[in-house]
């Protein structure tokens, strides 16, 4: 499939992994050491900011599957679990779970309205996120506080709309559209 | 290649295998990690040891943008700080007079008792190369590792105070555990009641003290020390002050810089001696106890008195 014709999508694989690894340099770089708390009346809320490596990944899959492929999924996740002190292999191995889900469902999604799409991708996030929970804890791995996780996952469901515009207009990760073809007006 | 429905019935099933495989694998490393997390551990040391450092030239120029806008907001406020550090500046002066009398005199008291400290700690500066990356975790990682001799517990200081421990060495890097984290639990002595406590990291700013003996003994303000029990730590380390913190609870207002941490020390520090024989019973080893015991040769000829 590596024909010169293809050039594209290679291109759009490169972008698709700049744009990971970007994000996990940045969540990298040696900030401010401070556990970041607000208080809202009498809560307390921990700040914490939305997983958009995954938010980044979904758009992909949902809208142009073939510039996302799965042992690259695995491989940017896998590594995000090394680096970010995750228990190796279990996020990562659940992301490429909803992937592929996400995947097989990617020609319905082009017809679909948005607020569908956003929908399944939040019921996809949040499966896997209390999937991952439930695992640890039945592993009597020591887990971050409930409240945290349940604050991350819906803002990464939050933020969702917003990478789609992103990618929408910065990288022209855009639905297809019907009679789309291909470099060789192969289907797509 | 042209692909159709038919090309793609022949292609999917390979890929569903292909993609359960990959499954398999990631599942596999997790359990295994769970079976048997040093070995994996080891690896994820040796891994971040590979590839972090080399993230070097793409964090540069984050680094230099967020360095640019702090300084930029710290510009704006030059001249309120210039004369906030300067009526610092003399308080400052007066405290280190105070500082000086009080550390001759202690030197002369010391010298006097003929009291024998402690050596003086030995450490190895390093520079923070990234953070953990996730907001379930707080650590560091700093560009020294087991090339420097760094060993696994070793206490980590900025200037000032403690800010935590190595957990997890590579060959140039070691990941340092902060005193915020949920996992960190440090002996500590509170001066100068000298109550014993345990500070526990909970992912806040001023992490909680656990297991006091007696609170009542403990008024916030109170400077907080490693104890150096269980030979955790070296005693006497700066930990913090006591603060009462919203929540009615006993907090330690920690005196490192967790804003800025950029150089840390780890600091050298040796396993206590053990006494381990409980000591020998100070009875002779010979039957006789006296002259008797020695050579004959040894002893002055008896004479005979004749009363």
């Amino acid at each position: 499939m590596a024909s010169p014709a293809d050039t594209q999508v290679w291109i759009k694989r490169g972008a698709f992994l700049f744009i990971a690894f970007v994000i996990m340099v940045v969540q990298l770089v040696p900030q401010s050491m401070e556990p970041r708390v607000i208080d809202i009346a009498r809560w307390h809320f921990r700040l914490v900011s939305p997983d958009i490596c995954l938010a980044v990944t979904l758009v992909w899959v949902a809208r142009r599957p073939k510039y996302a492929p799965v042992w690259m999924i695995a491989a940017i996740f896998l590594m995000g679990d090394l680096i970010f002190q995750r228990p190796p292999g279990l996020w990562a191995g659940l992301v490429v779970v909803l992937t592929e889900q996400l995947r097989k469902r990617s020609r319905e999604f082009r017809s679909l309205p948005f607020l569908a799409e956003w929908g399944s991708i939040a019921l996809g996030v949040a499966a896997i996120s209390i999937a991952n929970r439930l695992i640890l804890a039945i592993l009597a791995v020591p887990v971050a506080p409930f409240g945290m996780i349940l604050l991350q996952m819906i803002l990464t469901i939050a933020v969702y709309p917003l990478v789609v515009l992103i990618m929408h207009y910065l990288f022209g990760i855009t639905r297809v559209t019907p009679g789309e073809t291909g470099s060789r007006g192969q289907r797509v | 290649m042209a692909r159709d429905k038919n090309t793609e019935d022949f292609v999917t099933p390979i890929r569903r295998l292909l993609v359960g495989v990959l499954l398999l694998a990631l599942f596999g490393l997790f359990l295994v990690w769970r079976i048997d997390s040093p070995r994996v551990e080891r690896f994820r040391a040796a891994a971040i040891d590979k590839v972090v450092p080399s993230f070097d030239w793409a964090m540069a120029p984050i680094n230099g943008i967020v360095g640019l806008v702090t300084d930029f907001q710290s510009y704006q406020q030059l001249s309120a700080q210039n004369q906030d550090l300067r009526r610092e500046l003399q308080q400052m002066k007066a405290w280190k007079e105070a500082a000086l009398q009080l550390e001759q005199e202690n030197a002369k008291l010391l010298d006097l008792n003929n009291v024998s400290l402690d050596p003086q700690l030995t450490y190895v500066t390093g520079v923070v190369i990234a953070d953990s990356g996730s907001p379930f975790r707080q650590s560091v990682l700093v560009n020294v590792g087991a090339r420097d001799g760094i060993i696994d517990g070793w206490p980590t200081m900025d200037g000032i105070g403690l800010v935590g421990r190595i957990a997890g060495v590579g060959q140039e890097t070691s990941r340092v555990m902060l005193l915020t984290d949920t996992s960190s639990r440090i002996p500590v002595t509170i001066q100068p009641s000298g109550q014993k406590a345990i500070l526990a990291g909970d992912n806040t700013l001023n992490p909680p003290l656990e297991f006091l003996e007696d609170t009542a003994l403990v008024r916030p303000g109170d400077r907080v020390v490693s104890s150096g029990d269980g030979g955790v730590f070296p005693a006497d380390l700066l930990v913090g002050q006591v603060a009462l913190g919203t929540d009615q609870r006993l907090r330690v207002r920690l005196s490192a810089d967790y804003q800025r941490l950029e150089f840390l020390r780890v600091l050298r520090s040796q396993p206590h001696e053990t006494i381990n024989d409980p000591g020998g019973l100070l009875t002779p080893e010979a039957e006789f106890y006296g002259p008797a015991a020695l050579p004959s040769s040894a002893l002055p000829p008896v004479v005979p008195s004749d009363g």
